[in-house]
């Protein structure tokens, strides 16, 4: 990220503070996104999402294994963020890590919902395929191509795509197997469980800039942030995680506002995600 | 187990009064959960802090809710690594450990690099970084037995080792977490309570200043329920903030004796 100098600081701080950004953007308005399903032909859905100059790409995986013995009754779905040094080159080796774990982690805390599964963007029974023996793990791998701020919200909105781009080949279980052995799984070719995806939740970031919060932050607004708060919100309007970034501390009233704002804004991302996501199906099934 | 040193030994057989009943699966929700310490929904566990555990370290406190005990200790401001660029503010460097014990299961320590990440956002806002310029504060945590609710314990008790080593702070940092489980909504919850929860809550905050550091939500919140955990949170981490301050008194006056 290069250095800004006191008068580009004072420029963002200033269009923001009277409603219009270096883009020409108003403060609640995103850039344009658009979203390609089915770009990674190995994996079992994939997205890939592009807000202004960020780019991120999404794949999900699905894999037999054992559920935990804890929870014989429901698959696993693990999240992992990788930050590829073609986004910056301070990415390389060790030096995306941090940023990785914390995406990763507030991507897992968005769509994975508390312990009991309640909130789940992602049914996790439907996973099972034997129980307590057999059930599918989800990898959800994230990897971040081009960062120009805002990855989070980027990488939620390709999750979601990739998610609805997802099918999960029909096991079939073969019948009179041993009930200690290994049972014998035969996984057909036709793909067959899709995800219902109106039910997982898109994360909107708002950042906090001077006294006023805007949506959709490039990497130089946030470098001029004192913090950001990521709401991650459901159709239905409630509220699926929150995460507050940033050093700064925040007055109470706050949050509660930047929720209000959070969820208002969460409806137009909600039905403008949907409407791409419905029409790059509709161009991969077409090609 | 009465030992008849007497008697020749026998071969070892574990006492039958210590039986560890499985907790059953709380699935029903028209029955209100009652808690396993019999505290009210909106009652914290008492709070034990003492200051000085560590001799070797800057500063360090000790602290203890229930089942949960935390020592933290905190080293510097230490001149900073070579390798590091120079910068004209501190830094501070956090880690939290837990002990292979502190778990039922040993060796499950749980999300290591995420509390030592949340940590240092929960307290960098608080800590006057200005006045150790070129040098690093390390906050260490170790949790020797987890009993739910950890995080939040650590924060606590951090502050509290950093207001011993002397590090200056614009205020104590306290954190108290509320767990949702079914229409009921649960403050410091219990292990047990945190794995059958719908949802958590976990609010960092500076209760002098009315300025909230950290908040992280997990599961499924409407906003009046978020508005009454953040509510909760906030009491509960002043009356916290409160017990803190004379701890740190405390330790003063007898240091000056």
């Amino acid at each position: 990220m290069l250095g800004l100098s006191l008068g580009e600081k004072q420029f963002i701080k200033g269009g923001i503070a009277q409603d219009l950004r270096s883009d020409g953007r108003k403060r609640l308005t995103y850039r344009p996104i658009s979203v390609e399903t089915g770009i990674i032909p190995q994996a079992s859905g994939s997205a890939r999402v592009r807000m202004g100059a960020t780019e991120v790409i999404a794949s999900v995986k699905a894999e037999l294994g054992r559920p935990s013995p804890l929870q014989p009754d429901k698959g696993k779905v693990a999240i992992y963020v990788d930050c590829s040094p073609t986004a910056e080159p301070t990415f390389e080796g060790r030096g995306g890590e941090e940023l990785s774990t914390e995406l990763s982690v507030a991507l897992q805390r968005c769509l994975l919902g508390g312990k009991s599964g309640a909130g789940a963007a992602i049914d996790l029974s439907s996973l099972v395929v034997i129980e307590g023996k057999i059930c599918w793990d989800l990898y959800i791998d994230g990897l971040v191509v081009s960062s120009d701020g805002n990855l989070l919200d980027a990488l939620g909105a390709a999750i979601k795509a990739a998610l609805s781009n997802t099918g999960i080949p029909r096991a079939n279980v073969a019948s009179g197997a041993s009930g200690d052995g290994q049972p014998e799984v035969d996984i057909s070719d036709e793909e067959f469980l899709q995800f219902d995806t109106s039910g997982v939740p898109v994360i909107v970031t708002l950042t906090k800039v001077g006294k006023h919060y805007i949506v959709d932050a490039t990497a130089e607004e946030e470098s001029q942030m004192s913090s950001a708060v990521s709401i991650s919100v459901n159709r239905q309007g409630h509220i699926c995680g929150l995460t507050k970034r940033g050093g700064a501390g925040l007055d109470p009233s706050i949050i509660l506002d930047m929720i209000s704002v959070a969820k208002h804004v969460s409806e137009q991302l909600i039905n403008k995600l949907d409407s791409e996501i419905a029409a790059a199906e509709a161009d991969e099934e077409e090609s | 187990m009465a030992a008849k040193a007497a008697s020749t030994p026998t071969t070892y057989s574990p006492s039958p009064t210590t039986q560890k009943t499985k907790p059953s699966f709380f699935k029903n929700d028209n029955v209100d959960w009652v808690r396993p310490d019999g505290r009210g929904f909106h009652q914290c566990r008492p709070a034990f802090f003492r200051t000085g555990a560590v001799n070797a370290a800057a500063g360090s406190a000790y602290a203890e809710f229930g089942n949960t005990k935390v020592i933290v200790s905190v080293f510097g401001p230490r001149e900073s690594k070579k390798a590091m660029m120079y910068s004209d503010i501190g830094r501070l460097n956090c880690n939290v450990t837990f002990t292979t014990f502190a778990t039922p299961v040993r060796g499950q320590g749980s999300d290591d690099k995420d509390f030592s990440s949340m940590l240092h956002k929960a307290l960098e806002g608080a800590i006057m970084l200005e006045t150790f310029p070129k040098t690093t504060v390390d906050v260490f945590a170790l949790v020797l037995e987890s009993g739910g609710s950890d995080l939040p314990v650590v924060i606590s008790c951090a502050s509290v080792a950093l207001a011993d080593a002397g590090i200056m702070m614009y205020d104590l940092v306290t954190s108290v977490s509320v767990s949702c489980l079914g229409k009921n909504l649960v403050i410091d919850p219990v292990l047990e309570e945190e794995s059958y929860q719908d949802g958590s809550l976990m609010l960092s905050c500076m209760p002098s200043k009315y300025e909230v550091t950290q908040l992280t939500i997990t599961g499924e919140w409407s906003t009046a329920k978020i508005n009454e955990g953040m509510q909760l949170c906030l009491d509960a981490c002043s009356k916290l903030a409160k017990i803190m301050r004379s701890c740190l008194k405390e330790a003063a006056s007898a240091s000056e004796d």
